[in-house]
């Protein structure tokens, strides 16, 4: 595989992306809580930072963090009442939310309504003007203009992600890693051993909010174009179906699921016509043998079994 | 026992996830020989060999609107690669879109810098355009969009062009020659806020308007997916204006057309490019009488052309083309005979042949490029009669 071509690139960018928005539903599902409001987190956190980069000329990262930050500050508003619902009734509370904001975006005058925002600055546009700074371009790499803005637009998104799931699996060995678990597994025990669960369950939907606010910001800024439209149902359905497909015990499974989920459609080309065929039936047979996703708990811990008895059982033929 | 019957699935959907690996690492080497530069096939032999890519909605929502456009790029191709044998052999290479952004993008960039093509067509949506021009743009790879109307595509860069009309010439024409014909003096507006398309054609509308001094009484909105319009439509039958202007899409334009008439409103109904579709008459019926569109092609035109292509047409698919099928049809003849002009397949000389373009005479009119690669053209005015859209006089 060529792997300069800025079509593999593209498409690595988009999983890694989507790698982030899986990290971030998988925070909110940690506590139990099934949020449907993650489109909406996103496109408040697109729109904040093109508006941002586009009007005011703020640098890039500031408006990605700040785009960020502000969907934290509204999941904090919309937590407060909507997190005492529970299962159920917090996915429609949520989903209702992210329609709302969609409504309001169609409405305002500042986010260009239904036509949305257009012609923003990409991530490796802006890269390439900070590099060529320092005197480096893509001939001292033995690369194109192109090719350099794609590896330099992967580079800036794999350092994110890798801080990201850093910081998730540091955040999973912490107490309030093991409180969110406890939550999750049975919210009242929780409760009588003394933890605050209103106050992890919230932590867990703003920490969500905020990293779904930063891929908006990042999806504005690959894509160069945000309408209202692109933060849909249709994009809930799909960043939920990452923990569906994936699983949502451990943080690998959403990552696995966006992973397949992103890299499918493009694999799938060569059948044209038959694609939407195949990624149903694939959808369908993963549902049928593993109900609780690709990756669970039991995944690794089966696999390093198999292979520790198979161990075992050499050593006693030896014998 | 338990364990290992469990253990099956487990590891069945582990094979089924790395198969896809080693299916995505497989495609690609295959193909990915020849790199950006060298682009689009070779001029071997005297024949020119394009490969030209096509983005497409051809899944989903908006799939009628791609399999138009593949039915018409599909007629022109073989028409073509007879009329030129010898001399220029195109290659179609169709990628589905499915109406996402994010899949635009890759499709544009598959083609580019895998496929080598020489130039793209598509994507359908103004908004896919607005996302994948600019990659194509900046690889200097010639983009043709066939159904792009929003203002501000040729913006992107100068490897851009487009030949449907944009709205701010369809809807001006019609309105235009309404008001001469008809001498109307007012107007009322009604569109659909949460369409990028039908504000835009709003848009356009509102400012005719005010340059053919027709006297704004009221704007109202409505939604994608309504159903019952009678709060904006009893507002506008109070104002009672000589013409309706209406911009949305056909199925909830046709249903407020149906529905003004029940309520006795007599006004003239001018509509957007939404209303260029048959199924206005299933939805609207006899209210549909007199409504007047602009239109870039008309299978009733009487026109030598137009009616060898519609025959064409209807003999390879058993049904008329709309106007994606006619403008589909018509690109890939530019894009034909901007190869030939510039005697090779490749990216920079096409993009200069078709910057040139002047005067080409097709199916959906006569079509001229500005300095700004803005397509000039003329649009056809039709009115309903009878169940179909006759040219308006």
């Amino acid at each position: 595989m060529d792997l300069f071509n800025p079509y593999n690139l593209q498409v690595i960018t988009f999983i890694v992306l989507n790698g982030i928005l899986a990290i971030s539903i998988y925070i909110t599902l940690a506590t139990g809580q099934l949020s449907l409001g993650h489109a909406g987190f996103m496109s408040i956190g697109a729109y904040v930072a093109s508006i941002l980069t586009k009007q005011a000329d703020v640098p890039l990262i500031f408006a990605l963090l700040l785009g960020g930050l502000i969907a934290g500050v509204i999941a904090l508003l919309i937590g407060a009442p909507t997190l005492k619902l529970h299962g159920l009734y917090l996915a429609i509370a949520t989903l209702g939310f992210g329609e709302v904001v969609r409504v309001i975006f169609l409405n305002m005058e500042i986010t260009n309504g239904a036509l949305g925002i257009t012609g923003l600055k990409s991530i490796g546009s802006t890269l390439y003007d900070w590099l060529k700074v320092t005197g480096l371009t893509g001939d001292s790499f033995g690369l194109s203009v192109l090719q350099m803005k794609a590896v330099l637009t992967l580079l800036f998104l794999l350092l994110l992600f890798g801080l990201v799931l850093f910081l998730t699996l540091r955040l999973h060995r912490s107490r309030i890693g093991r409180a969110f678990e406890a939550i999750k597994a049975d919210e009242t025990a929780a409760k009588a051993m003394g933890l605050p669960v209103a106050y992890y369950k919230m932590l867990a939907f703003i920490i969500g909010a905020v990293l779904a606010g930063f891929c908006g910001g990042l999806f504005a800024h690959i894509t160069t174009t945000i309408t209202p439209d692109d933060f849909n149902y249709h994009k809930v359905v799909e960043i939920l179906s990452f923990a569906v497909i994936g699983g949502s015990e451990i943080v690998w499974g959403p990552l696995f699921g966006a992973f397949i989920l992103t890299t499918l459609p493009e694999v799938l080309r060569v059948l044209a016509e038959y694609k939407m065929i195949m990624y149903g039936a694939i959808m369908v047979l993963v549902m049928a043998f593993r109900p609780h996703g690709l990756i669970g708990t039991d995944t690794f811990a089966k696999l390093f079994d198999r292979r520790r008895k198979q161990a075992a059982r050499q050593a006693e033929e030896g014998m | 026992m338990k364990k290992s019957s469990r253990l099956l699935p487990s590891l069945l959907s582990i094979i089924l996830g790395a198969s896809l690996l080693a299916g995505c690492g497989g495609g690609s080497t295959s193909d990915s020989g020849g790199q950006a530069g060298e682009s689009g096939g070779s001029s071997g032999g005297g024949e020119i060999v394009a490969k030209i890519g096509v983005v497409s909605f051809l899944s989903g929502s908006g799939a009628a609107y791609g399999e138009a456009q593949k039915a018409g790029l599909e007629l022109a191709q073989a028409e073509l690669n007879k009329a030129n044998e010898g001399k220029l052999k195109i290659e179609l290479l169709f990628e589905d879109s499915g109406g996402k952004k994010e899949s635009a993008i890759n499709a544009v960039n598959k083609l580019i810098n895998q496929d080598n093509v020489v130039a793209i067509i598509g994507p359908t949506l103004s908004g896919e355009m607005f996302a994948a021009g600019p990659i194509a743009n900046e690889a200097e790879t010639p983009i043709f969009g066939i159904s792009n109307t929003a203002e501000g595509i040729n913006d992107i860069g100068e490897y851009v062009f487009r030949n449907s009309l944009p709205e701010s010439i369809a809807i001006p024409t019609a309105m235009k020659k309404a008001v001469d014909k008809l001498g109307l003096k007012t107007a009322a507006f009604i569109y659909a806020a949460n369409d990028d398309f039908s504000v835009s054609g709003f848009q356009t509308m509102k400012k005719t308007a005010e340059e053919l001094g027709l006297e704004n009484l009221g704007e109202s909105t409505f939604s994608i997916g309504d159903v019952d319009f009678s709060a904006q439509l009893t507002k506008v039958k109070e104002l009672n204006p000589d013409a309706l202007l209406i911009s949305g899409l056909y199925k909830e334009g046709s249903m407020i057309v149906k529905k003004a008439r029940e309520l006795g409103i007599q006004s003239t109904i001018i509509g957007g490019n939404g209303f260029n579709n048959p199924k206005v008459f299933e939805i609207a019926g006899d209210a549909a009488e007199g409504l007047i569109v602009a239109t870039p092609f008309s299978p009733e035109k009487q026109d030598e052309k137009v009616q060898a292509f519609v025959k064409a047409f209807e003999e390879k698919y058993g049904k008329k083309p709309d106007q994606f099928a006619a403008q589909a049809y018509d690109a890939l003849y530019i894009m034909s005979q901007s190869l030939l002009q510039a005697g090779e397949a490749d990216r920079n000389k096409l993009r200069d042949a078709l910057a040139q373009l002047k005067d080409f005479n097709g199916v959906s009119g006569k079509l001229s490029f500005d300095e700004n690669r803005n397509p000039i053209g003329e649009a056809v005015v039709v009115v309903a009669k009878g169940g179909k859209y006759v040219p308006f006089e």
